[in-house]
């Protein structure tokens, strides 16, 4: 039986609370017992990746910054390495949200700090050949390899990302030594982590505040740089009068995330949507947001990620240690825009979770499950977008307003997930696996690589039978100058309002084709400069 | 709780019409007609749950046996982890936005219904009253069916009762997990509460 790799964390301190009795101004909207108006000079919706960033650049330039979170306020003290509270306190929708066809599962987050309080750490530059499919296809301006690192540099510094640096857990191992005797090439992840314990639990909120996501980085900087921030508060729709946005108006939530009656009014003259590509675009829709050519919310992508898990003689614990430590791009860029291409890594697996991705029911299910601790699980991170076959989902609105993803899984992806199961499969039988099966319903454990090819060539790939996940949510509001195809201008400007700026994951015309936290963060630092500088007439430090 | 969906079925019969298959429009016609004529039972006045009405429960506690076979009840006795698994299923559906709420507001309404649930492939015989073999058979129908909405009604249904299970500390004994470490929260002296920092941010 295995063993626990720590019996006990204690005496880790907790910032947020720590800043809330220094005098913080944490607000939770459920509180309120009647209407009432916030103003601040700028307002920010969303606490992510992008909204994060943008607080602390702004807040340091001087100005009273507004943060706005639809979840709930939860910090280190309630980091308990515990699925199901994670997934209730810290999820869209518990870790349940889906597309409209059930065909693909979304882990995103909902709290203050947003995905990057429960995200694996992974952190990549935007590939370059993506950014110049950006600038060819979406005549992006400013954003080529050479003027944007720079502002990758100032991210890594400040969320101290670099390659992992300790061996990696038995997970990882196994894509390395697969890898390795498929002469398949393979790298070590860089993370954002700061004296990581290599506990595994980066997917329930980190409990040793080693992870630098927003919530111990960014929003601590922005908020001791007197910002305020309101939580447990929905934007429902942007006022707009003429050519600008007057106002948000905000649903106050409870406990249950339900609404609490009371709306409130938040006023100020300039507004930044860091909401993501989901939940973004939905309001952006409620509003009636001008778009003429009816671009906001098409175009929205997931990096489809398929799961193959294999059964090892010796013991893997893959809920472990750093989740994720290595990945592989030798089938990303076989072409940009040919045959999909994709990114290899592996998850974390914690049993409530991998429950799910094994799929099925009763005694073989059970028989699955039990294989846990001697279990790997390798997965191909789709990269969607690049070609006329991959033209991503779109966001529609529920009739109480909440968002809808219709994500429909043309026969290129498809094409795609079977390529990867085999790939995958082969590399788990060339690193010693005993048995591997594709994540699919009709799939089972197979004991030779010559039987997984076989049975993989015999399954039928269409809509809930292949598992198909996605951690990423981008685009829905391109970026670009091209005016038939984006929304957003290179400096993150809405095009058709005037004080309405757009800094998250939405605004990228593709997927990344890597994890796109440090994406997200490089192109909000950029962006959230320039808006600085116009807002203030001075450079930041 | 004021959407509609968690006590009573909309009339609405989006989503589940839109794909056009006949079986898909038989089990959507049928929870409309089994809520339409007052079959399906309400959600109790006062209950604990906050979605899942007696008949849903009844659903879930057939299945949930069948799904999770030799794990259930870990190392609770069967009543107690029957009660832990309907409310937390209960609480996990009611977190799901509208949309997919909604679609499990008609799956659980059509499988409610002995004809409906008939035509759908489940058996005449009421959840309480049917055999595993039923259930198992009902669980296998769907899983294998060329119908899109079935399958996503079992990729559901198993997903929900496995994620919930699993996740429950009584059951890593039966899959070798040995757990997370102990966290043991570091104490913060409480100064402002959240109601004195609203009156500091309107005043501001």
């Amino acid at each position: 039986m295995a063993k626990k790799n720590f019996e006990e964390i204690r005496g880790i301190t907790d910032p947020i609370l720590e800043g809330i009795s220094n005098g913080w101004i944490t607000l939770n909207a459920g509180d309120y017992t009647q209407s009432a108006t916030l103003e601040a000079d700028v307002a920010i919706i969303g606490t992510g990746a992008g909204g994060g960033v943008t607080a602390e650049i702004l807040a340091k330039a001087g100005l009273k910054v507004l943060l706005i979170e639809e979840g709930p306020l939860k910090s280190t003290n309630d980091f308990k390495m515990d699925e199901r509270e994670a997934y209730k306190d810290l999820y869209q929708e518990n870790a349940g949200r889906m597309s409209k066809d059930g065909a693909m599962s979304i882990l995103q987050g909902r709290c203050v700090g947003g995905t990057t309080v429960i995200n694996w750490t992974s952190s990549f530059r935007t590939p370059e050949q993506t950014l110049q499919y950006w600038s060819d296809e979406f005549k992006t301006e400013g954003v080529s390899k050479e003027e944007m690192a720079p502002w990758f540099d100032k991210m890594e510094k400040r969320l101290n990302i670099a390659p992992w640096a300790f061996p990696a857990n038995e997970n990882n191992a196994v894509l390395m030594r697969g890898a390795d005797a498929l002469d398949i090439s393979w790298k070590a992840i860089p993370r954002n982590v700061a004296g990581c314990w290599n506990l595994g639990y980066c997917g329930t909120g980190c409990p040793t505040n080693a992870k630098q996501s927003m919530l111990v980085t960014t929003i601590p900087g922005a908020m001791n740089d007197g910002s305020q921030l309101l939580y447990s508060a929905r934007a429902e729709r942007l006022i707009i009068e003429d050519d600008k946005v007057t106002g948000i108006e905000i649903t106050a939530l409870d406990k249950s995330y339900r609404p609490t009656g009371i709306k409130l009014t938040v006023k100020a003259p300039t507004v930044v949507l860091s909401a993501g590509g989901i939940n973004g675009p939905a309001m952006m829709l409620r509003s009636e947001a001008p778009d003429p050519k009816g671009l906001v919310g098409k175009r929205t992508f997931f990096h489809p990620t398929i799961f193959s898990f294999a059964e090892f003689e010796q013991e893997i614990n893959p809920y472990y240690g750093a989740p994720q430590a290595i990945y592989s791009d030798h089938f990303q860029w076989e072409t940009v825009d040919g045959p999909v291409g994709y990114k290899l890594e592996v998850p974390p697996l914690h049993p409530g979770l991998t429950s799910a991705l094994l799929m099925g029911h009763g005694e073989s299910h059970f028989d699955d499950i039990r294989k846990l601790p001697n279990m790997n699980g390798m997965i191909s991170l789709l990269r969607d977008g690049f070609n006329e076959e991959s033209i991503g989902g779109t966001i529609e609105l529920a009739s109480d307003g909440s968002a809808i993803i219709d994500y429909p899984f043309t026969d290129y992806l498809w094409e795609g997930v079977k390529r990867t199961h085999l790939t995958m499969a082969e590399i788990q039988f060339a690193a010693g696996a005993k048995s591997v099966k594709p994540a699919h319903v009709d799939a089972k454990f197979e004991t030779s690589w010559e039987a997984s090819k076989a049975a993989i060539n015999e399954l039928s790939y269409e809509a809930c039978r292949a598992l198909v996940g996605s951690a990423h949510v981008m685009g829905g509001m391109a970026m670009g100058e091209d005016l038939d195809r984006c929304v957003v201008n290179s400096q993150g400007k809405y095009h058709y309002l005037d004080n309405l700026y757009v800094i998250d994951g939405s605004i990228f015309p593709t997927s990344i084709g890597a994890n796109p936290q440090l994406s997200i963060y490089g192109m909000a630092c950029r962006l959230a400069t320039g808006l600085a500088v116009k807002l203030t007439g001075k450079t930041p430090a | 709780m004021d959407s509609k969906i968690d006590q009573a079925l909309p009339t609405t019969r989006r989503g589940f019409l839109q794909l056009g298959l006949m079986g898909t429009a038989t089990l959507a016609l049928g929870s409309t007609v089994a809520t339409l004529t007052g079959c399906a039972t309400p959600l109790e006045r006062d209950s604990t749950f906050k979605f899942l009405k007696p008949d849903d429960r009844a659903l879930f506690a057939a299945l949930i046996p069948q799904v999770l076979n030799k794990s259930f009840p870990g190392d609770l006795s069967d009543k107690s982890a029957m009660r832990r698994m309907l409310l937390s299923l209960d609480d996990l559906i009611y977190t799901l936005q509208y949309n997919n709420r909604h679609q499990m507001r008609m799956m659980f309404d059509a499988l409610a219904m002995a004809p409906i649930r008939m035509i759908a492939g489940a058996s005449w015989t009421d959840w309480e009253d049917m055999s595993p073999k039923q259930v198992n058979d009902f669980l296998i129908g769907w899983r294998d069916s060329s119908i899109q909405l079935k399958r996503m009604g079992y990729v559901s249904l198993t997903k929900l009762i496995n994620i919930s299970w699993y996740s429950q500390p009584e059951s890593f004994a039966s899959t070798g997990y040995p757990g997370p470490p102990v966290k043991i929260p570091t104490p913060v002296s409480p100064t402002l509460s959240s109601i004195s920092s609203i009156t500091t941010a309107e005043q501001s």
